[in-house]
């Protein structure tokens, strides 16, 4: 995140360019800007993440760096601020540079201290670190942020994600920065840290600093940009003052989306999962959709593992049986899956054939012996890549060379190839944009009027407003309310998320 | 985090090893034991001790160096075969030893940070080549040491040891509160992030690998001086040693968390271990077997610690 | 033709190729400064060499497979041929408990070793070199530091008879290799098993979310990792006469460098056992061209390191992060 290196602050300061035929572009447009960048050029092992885009940013304004994911936006941000070198174009930065990256970039095994100070720690006699004037001079840094609810002395591993992101955001506008980069800024914070994060942008646009910052929240992009800037398949596309989301859309994919959601079938009578997890009372009938709603971190996550993964008795399509272990659910009467937020790390094996990821929740239904009969799973493989229509060179292929949204319906894939009728989805379409979202809907509703039962939980709540038969909002553990469905209007969810319970 | 915190396990099994020491010692020979086991336990210990920081440093950042059973090898080799003279020419020796460590700690460093090789194969490999040029320095044991380098080092009735272990101490201290220091946590933490937030990495890393060398030279020296003669393969008990010690030490396998005074807690312990061993009567062929039980029960101790508190919070 | 060739360049098999280029490059060196050094007297001897290295490396190979090390090799080896000549006592007659009974040592060393990594949590560098020190104690202790002192402690004879001699003018020991070899190739490749051993390599979090038992998968390869171990012992009992204290000593190190060399990702994931015999053989042509050229001894340990070295720059690299 912050300053990448001491090389690069260099560079920046001295408005020193980057690339190959740097030598006499772009002097002329220099004066006016705090970043500009032009005609870069880059690819990550034969994909094209920028191709011939630009960009520019003036000093005293609010930019906001709009599109889809894979448009090119985060690999824009590293180029910037050198963490990526172009293969061509040139970079200009004037002033200092601070970035906060979308990954955290904070040391877990640190404390709070520790990662604000560790640029330029206090010192003591002999120039040594004073581990006595860390904490009070974290404190000072915190509280000059207007951040008084957090101890210093704490481990950032045991924050948090949104006081993480807090901590990741103090520390960047601690370094006075003259042009601030903020890659999702938002993406972990709640309403209240996000009018805290807007305010400190505020200041800093007053002050004359340059900020830029990259958000999926249109209202955000609305509320605080000066102007907005969208990329579409790593170049750019237009730079407005004002800009409608409509048209956002429309020039973000490249095509315009009409109906966004699909029409919902009507639940069967047959009980499909029915389990008391902690506090919840669960009831999913054959072909419908229950949307988990609330704030974040309200216990959904639990819910959902709890049904996966671990103690947990259920009844699935009539049959009782106990969850201790991922396999037992995949057996469990009707069949279980579970689709997590994050394929990279907790779905897919990037790595391995497309071939392999499918089979392998269900390779022992074509085996013999311990063998695995291939010709068999060659067969099953290739329909369910019919039926799902997932676009690979071959089922021999590494899932990882897959675009997003094919790597979405390879990991879809494997749970229908598991027959399972019962589908826990959570926060599928985290990051991912809007054509794959819309395919996404189309498919979910889809399984469900062929009489699967979903129980899906998103953090955008317009795709729980919309998709879902019914809603249950969830507030520290236990259900706050029961919404029938579609609600159409996310408001609504929010709202019922807030409140305080009314019967207790 | 505080140092006594984080070393918190190491100073338990030492507490319990010194606890069974003193009851096998006194059980057996019927008082407590004299100053002079104090000491000739301290001196013992100190090989073991500098090899052990040196570890510790590695694997707080997330690395492992084998290569320390070569590099004390080949430092003991230097004094040994160097040492024929007087004082001042084995001090010129044992500068030369100290310095040869560093060198091939830099070499691992390099390796691993400019060369992307994984700790593990890296220090595997120069492990080899270090055994080698030990063998070729000094091919068959042997060597002397003048009382005189002897009684600065490690005097067998004048605690001197005691001012070597305290700088060792020192030295860590004070090396945690410099800002590479902070830097080897940072990297063993997180190293992508710690390169995101302009941590020089590959410097850091080549930092700890030379430290390493340069411990595992030190603790060369003080072999040497202990033993009074010098093995070309001396150094290869301290590769399971060394990781013992850090392990003992409460210092996570993964990186970034833990002290190098744990590890120093922890050489005392293994090398206390030998010693209630021996007073409880126990043939030193199985002294192998003991300290491989010692390093399993330890860090499943360690892990059952972090569990009760992670449970309690 | 040329797309099979790209495929093998650029596919999942390149490091195995790489592997058999190197074992080549090493061999096609031998052969052309020193005479005989290609000769089938000469290359049989070294294969028979390679063979052992490729019993560890095989058990090797599985746990580096899920992101694990084996540093319990060198005693279990050992300790397995002990067992091996002391249950025998050089009887034939009690050679098949005595093989059953040294296997066993293996797979209930790998047991605990599976036990402590998967359920215990401990890093399996810790675990194992514990249980390596734990199998010397016991070793050493037990046969109170001599190898069997009273009894004749020498391989029964049909056993050596099977290591040393020759079915069609193959080295049994060979021929027990290749069926090694078809047997981690097939579990690998062929079966479920195999499959569940590669995911849990690349992702232990998404293969257990995918119903794999991670740690009954984790276990099974400790117990066949120190299986091999005893197999090495073994069949080095059977073609030396007398397990030696020590025996198992030169393996830590042969095992890692050839699954390394064999082009097997030390993070997990990525391997198969061709590219370890390759390795193997590699390792002992290295060895063998080195006493050829009558090194020292210092001098065969410090090129030996380079070699290896310089084979882990050309294939053996980590990706570079950006």
């Amino acid at each position: 995140m912050t300053e990448a290196n001491s090389e690069v602050r260099a560079e920046a300061n001295s408005e020193v360019r980057a690339g190959a035929n740097s030598e006499v572009r772009a002097e002329v447009h220099t004066e006016a800007h705090a970043v500009l960048a032009e005609g870069v050029d880059r690819s990550f092992g034969g994909v094209r993440a920028l191709r011939d885009a630009s960009f520019a940013a003036r000093p005293g304004e609010i930019h906001a760096l709009a599109g889809e994911n894979g448009a090119g936006k985060s690999t824009m941000i590293k180029v910037l601020c050198g963490l990526v070198k172009p293969d061509r174009g040139t970079v200009v930065v004037k002033g200092r540079l601070a970035t906060a990256f979308q990954e955290l970039s904070l040391l877990p095994d640190l404390t709070i201290a520790e990662n604000l100070l560790l640029r330029d720690p206090p010192r003591g006699r002999l120039g040594l670190v004073s581990r006595r004037r860390l904490v009070p001079a974290a404190k000072t840094v915190l509280e000059t942020h207007g951040i008084d609810d957090l101890d210093p002395r704490t481990v950032t591993r045991d924050l948090s994600v949104a006081h993480r992101q807090v901590v990741e955001l103090v520390r960047v506008l601690a370094t006075r920065p003259e042009v601030l980069i903020l890659d999702e800024p938002t993406a972990a914070l709640q309403e209240q840290q996000v009018a805290w994060l807007a305010a400190h942008m505020r200041r800093l646009r007053e002050e004359g600093c340059c900020v830029v910052f990259t958000s999926h929240r249109w209202r955000e992009i609305e509320a605080l940009a000066d102007r907005v800037t969208v990329f579409r398949n790593g170049t750019h596309v237009t730079t407005r003052e004002r800009l409608a989301e409509a048209e956002a859309v429309t020039l973000m994919s490249g095509r315009t989306l009409e109906a966004t959601y699909p029409p919902l079938t009507p639940p069967q009578d047959a009980v499909a999962l029915r389990a008391r997890v902690g506090e919840v009372e669960l009831k999913i009938r054959r072909g419908e959709i229950l949307g988990i709603g609330g704030l974040a971190g309200q216990g959904q996550r639990e819910l959902f593992l709890r049904l996966f993964t671990g103690r947990q008795n259920v009844t699935v399509g009539g049959v009782e049986s106990t969850i201790r272990k991922p396999k037992d659910a995949i057996r469990a009467g009707i069949g279980i899956a579970y689709v997590p937020e994050d394929r990279k790390a907790e779905g897919l094996l990037l790595p391995m054939s497309v071939r392999d990821n499918l089979a392998l929740a269900t390779l022992e239904r074509r085996s013999v012996a311990g063998f695995v009969r291939r010709a068999a799973e060659r067969a099953a493989v290739r329909d369910i890549m019919d039926r799902l229509a997932v676009r690979a060179a071959s089922s021999r292929h590494p899932v990882g060379t897959l675009s997003g949204g094919n790597q979405q319906k390879v990991l879809m894939g494997r749970w229908l190839l598991s027959g399972a009728e019962v589908l826990l989805l959570f926060d599928v379409t985290r990051g991912v944009d809007a054509a794959t979202k819309h395919d996404f809907y189309a498919l979910v509703a889809g399984l469900a009027a062929q009489g699967r039962a979903v129980l899906l939980y998103s953090s955008e709540t317009e795709e729980i407003a919309h998709l879902c038969h019914r809603v249950l909002v969830m507030r520290e553990g236990r259900v706050a309310a029961e919404l029938d469905g579609p609600v159409g209007d996310a408001e609504l969810i929010v709202a019922a998320a807030v409140r305080e319970r009314e019967h207790v | 985090m505080s140092e006594l915190r984080a070393a918190t396990l190491g100073y338990a099994v030492l507490a319990a090893t010194a606890v069974a020491y003193l009851v096998v010692y006194t059980t057996n020979l019927g008082h407590l034991p004299t100053p002079f086991d104090y000491l000739s336990l301290l001196n013992t210990s100190l090989p073991l001790v500098f090899v052990a920081i040196g570890q510790s440093l590695v694997v707080l950042t997330g690395g492992i160096d084998l290569s320390v059973g070569g590099m004390v090898g080949l430092g003991v080799a230097i004094v040994a075969a160097g040492s024929t003279g007087g004082a001042a020419v084995t001090a010129g020796w044992m500068l030369a030893a100290v310095a040869a460590g560093a060198l091939c700690g830099a070499v691992n460093g390099l390796i691993v940070a400019k060369g992307r090789i994984a700790p593990i194969l890296t220090t595997l490999a120069t492990l080899s080549v270090y055994s080698g040029l030990a063998l070729k320095v000094l091919p068959v044991p042997g060597g002397k040491i003048s009382p005189a380098v002897r009684s600065v080092l490690t005097d067998p009735d004048v605690p001197t040891g005691l001012i070597w272990l305290g700088a060792a101490v020192a030295g860590w201290l004070v090396l945690r509160r410099t800002r590479f220091g902070m830097r080897v946590y940072a990297v063993g933490s997180d190293e992508t992030a710690a390169r995101a937030v302009g941590v020089p990495t590959a410097r850091v890393k080549v930092g700890v690998y030379s430290l390493s060398g340069l411990c595992s030279g030190l603790a060369a020296v003080f072999y040497v001086s202990t033993t009074t003669s010098g093995d070309p393969n001396a150094g290869d008990p301290f590769i399971l040693t060394s990781i013992a010690a850090v392990v003992v030490g409460g210092i996570a396998f993964a990186g970034g968390r833990g002290s190098a005074l744990g590890a120093v807690a922890g050489a005392f312990a293994l090398t206390l271990v030998i010693d209630v061993l021996f007073f409880a009567g126990i043939d030193p062929l199985y002294q192998s077997l003991f300290q491989g039980l010692f390093l399993v029960v330890a860090v499943l101790l360690g892990s059952l610690s972090t569990l009760v508190r992670w449970r309690r919070s | 033709m040329r797309a099979a060739v790209k495929s093998l360049v650029d596919g999942p098999h390149r490091r195995v190729l790489y592997a058999f280029a190197a074992a080549a490059t090493i061999l096609l060196t031998g052969a052309v400064i020193h005479p005989g050094f290609g000769s089938w007297t000469s290359l049989r001897t070294m294969l028979v060499l390679a063979s052992f290295i490729g019993f560890v490396g095989a058990g090797q190979m599985l746990v580096v497979l899920v992101g694990g090390i084996d540093l319990s090799m060198p005693w279990v080896l050992n300790g397995a041929a002990i067992v091996l000549t002391t249950s025998s006592l050089g009887q034939s007659g009690r050679l098949p408990l005595a093989i059953v009974l040294a296997l066993g040592t293996g797979a209930a060393v790998g047991l605990c070793n599976g036990l402590g990594v998967a359920w215990l949590g401990v890093p399996a560098v810790v675990m194992t070199l514990g249980m390596n020190g734990v199998l010397q104690g016991l070793s050493l202790g037990l046969s109170k530091g001599l190898t069997c002192g009273s009894c004749a402690s020498y391989a029964p004879e049909p056993l050596r008879r099977l290591v040393v001699g020759r079915i069609f003018g193959v080295p049994s020991e060979l021929l027990l290799w290749a069926g090694v070899a078809l047997f981690v190739t097939v579990l690998l490749t062929l079966t479920t098993f195999g499959r569940r051993v590669y995911a849990v390599g690349n992702n232990p979090r998404a293969a257990f979310l995918a119903g794999v038992g991670v740690r009954p998968v984790t276990v099974a390869l400790y117990v066949l990792s120190g299986v091999f171990a005893a197999l090495a012992g073994i069949t080095l009992v059977a073609y030396g006469g007398q397990p030696s204290l020590g025996l198992g000593d030169p393996y830590l190190f042969e095992s890692i460098a050839a699954v390394v060399v064999g082009g097997v990702s030390i993070l997990g994931g990525r391997g198969h056992y061709a590219g370890v015999v390759a390795g193997s053989v590699t390792l002992v042509a290295i060895v063998t061209l080195l006493q050829a050229e009558r090194v020292p001894e210092y001098g065969r340990d410090v090129i030996y390191g380079l070699v290896i070295l310089a084979i882990l720059f050309t294939y053996g690299r980590e990706r570079a992060d950006d």
